[in-house]
């Protein structure tokens, strides 16, 4: 007890070094805890996108499709397989997809875009892209070949909704074929990058483009739960030897690749704030040592042993860590909470180019929360053990000969 | 009885390029109840004899036993608690714990002690008030005088009940009338209370009032006067 009150009341003496360490403290672990919340919220809604949008939780190609979007590549069979999906009880949704890539053409340009055939009511339920369409609808309409394409296509194609837009693809037979489509729908995903590239039709008409009656190149699975997707991969692979099904994290190995860099990146970012503080309070706190040279060798000479020499500043640092820590905690909840939910808007900062969204939305989750915490109590309690330690190599007749 | 015998004790400071014998040969006994002035020119070796004497430093040859324990072959950790549990402090500078009051800073050494809180109370209220400031127990050393400092000093030393109080120049801080007062406390309880003091002093009011004054030069005892 001794201590504790010797330390407690140390730490009230130099009031503004104090506020320094418990500053550095609390906006050390804010920082780190709001840098982790940061990056992972961007992956997190860039992992939800791609899921959501794009992707869905296991496509089903021929294999090979996927690199060569070669018109010969699809499954015959592909309605008996989507309807094998759809027995699975962890299965939500199935959508059959045709896709071509092919050339798109208007007055203004030509240019290549991977054109996905979809029958509506299926796609809804494995894809969000509906509910993106800004203008017109999502084939609500009655016309006779409706696309719907992004916002940036049509602004690139010079076209607006009802105009016509010609689409070139080879069929099944390796012929080339010209399909005129009608705006119906325009849509904004929010990712440049998918947005300049896709466009969607009806499967029949894709079909048709193909000249087939059935069959689909691309079948979308939705999960109930998306940690299920490599287990329910995995067991479709066996049942269909001769498809490719894989799940999201494999259909994009950029993905994955993202994902795992941005782990290195966050464990940066996290060391540089874990560092930067170390050496704050070790810079402090060893000042709160030097400047009493004289008193801690006092104490030793009077019979203060080294042992609760050490104990005492240990308990100065653990005593403003618990003050800075729960501040840190605050401020840290009250931001990544508010920003959580409002968004932190970066249109000006070029991470759309690179697929991801304009507006980020900090997360964190509860075992990151406690990570980044427990590193920067460590943190902090480490940085005092080299002023502690330095405390005890101090000589009581060295310290009284200053007095 | 001796408290302090020291035998053939040289202390040898070999860091520059010439040998300094702070301490050289010196052979002397302090005998409990003793009131002792270790004199000398700046330089002469008072300090440094304090210092061994107390434990806090270790002598270059020769012994030094206090109550007839050798403290030169004692580890540091085992000198830190013979320290607490035998010798009392009082420093030119007071070094209280500015952080604590004079009643905290008078029990701190028996907490170190591990005594009871029953008999600290009573020891603490008791000391303070030989000491003659009772008035000032709650307040910290920032919010006294000088001489009302040392004063909690002299306290805190004679807490744990020490064989003998070391005492570096106390009255070099002090003005005149603290000084006095300060002497003249330390004497009543050596006079009273058999409280052996030794100091290491310049003041000729501290030499005025020693039974026994050992005067050092070059480190070695050229004089020792016992009144």
């Amino acid at each position: 007890m001794l201590l504790v009150k010797i330390a407690w009341k140390n730490i009230w003496r130099n009031k503004v070094r104090s506020f320094v360490v418990i500053t550095a403290i609390s906006l050390g672990l804010w920082a780190g805890v709001f840098g982790s919340a940061f990056v992972q919220g961007m992956m997190k809604s860039k992992v939800e996108d791609v899921i959501q949008t794009e992707m869905s939780h296991i496509q089903v190609h021929v294999p090979k499709f996927r690199d060569e979007y070669d018109g010969s590549l699809y499954m015959k069979n592909g309605a008996e397989v989507a309807n094998a999906f759809r027995s699975e009880a962890a299965v939500e949704a199935v959508s059959e997809r045709m896709i071509s890539m092919g050339g798109l053409a208007s007055s203004r340009k030509n240019g290549m875009i991977k054109l996905v055939g979809v029958n509506p009511d299926d796609e809804k339920k494995v894809s969000d892209i509906y509910t993106k369409v800004i203008e017109g609808s999502y084939f609500e309409s009655t016309k006779k070949r409706p696309i719907v394409l992004s916002e940036k296509t049509a602004e690139e194609y010079g076209v607006k909704m009802n105009s016509k837009i010609i689409f070139k693809m080879l069929d099944v037979e390796g012929q080339m074929t010209d399909i005129a489509f009608k705006v119906v729908g325009i849509y904004n995903s929010g990712n440049p990058m998918y947005d300049k590239m896709t466009a969607f039709v009806k499967l029949d008409q894709m079909r048709q483009g193909y000249g087939i009656e059935t069959g689909s190149n691309e079948i979308a699975v939705w999960l109930n739960d998306h940690n299920q997707s490599e287990a329910i991969a995995d067991s479709f692979q066996e049942n269909y030897s001769d498809l490719e099904v894989l799940p999201w994290l494999d259909l994009s190995p950029g993905m994955r690749m993202m994902i795992e860099a941005f782990d290195t990146y966050l464990f940066i970012i996290v060391g540089i704030i874990l560092v930067a503080l170390l050496f704050s309070i070790v810079n402090t706190m060893l000042m709160a040592v030097l400047e009493r040279v004289r008193e801690i060798g006092m104490l030793m000479a009077i019979g203060m042993t080294k042992n609760r020499v050490f104990k005492m500043i240990m308990y100065e640092t653990v005593f403003m860590t618990m003050i800075g820590a729960p501040i840190g905690l605050l401020l840290s909840g009250l931001t990544v909470g508010y920003f959580g939910k409002n968004g932190i808007d970066l249109s000006g900062a070029a991470y759309e180019t690179q697929g991801f969204g304009s507006t980020v939305f900090p997360y964190l989750d509860t075992e990151s929360y406690i990570n980044v915490t427990i590193m920067v109590l460590f943190m902090a309690i480490l940085a005092a053990v080299y002023p502690a330690l330095k405390a005890l190599s101090l000589k009581p007749v060295e310290a009284i000969r200053k007095i | 009885m001796s408290v302090i015998q020291t035998n053939n004790l040289t202390k040898v400071y070999d860091e520059g390029p010439i040998p300094v014998h702070a301490v050289n040969h010196v052979t002397v006994n302090i005998e409990e109840g003793e009131f002792t002035a270790v004199v000398g020119p700046s330089g002469s070796g008072k300090t440094t004899l304090l210092n061994i004497v107390g434990g806090l430093d270790r002598p270059t040859s020769g012994s030094v036993k206090v109550d007839g324990v050798e403290l030169s072959s004692m580890n540091e950790s085992n000198l830190i608690k013979f320290r607490l549990e035998h010798i009392g402090f009082v420093f030119q500078s007071y070094n209280l714990i500015p952080v604590l009051t004079a009643k905290e800073n008078t029990e701190f050494i028996m907490l170190l002690q591990g005594t009871p809180e029953k008999q600290r109370t009573e020891r603490v209220m008791k000391l303070l008030d030989e000491v003659g400031i009772v008035e000032q127990a709650d307040k910290r050393p920032s919010e006294m005088s000088g001489g009302q400092q040392q004063r909690v000093a002299v306290a805190r030393a004679l807490a744990s009940r020490p064989k003998f109080v070391l005492a570096d120049e106390p009255t070099a801080n002090l003005d005149s009338k603290s000084a006095e007062n300060l002497l003249d406390l330390m004497l009543k309880l050596n006079q009273e209370e058999n409280v052996t003091f030794i100091f290491s002093t310049h003041d000729q009011r501290v030499i005025d009032r020693a039974r026994r004054v050992i005067t050092l030069e070059d480190g070695k005892i050229v004089k020792d006067e016992k009144r």
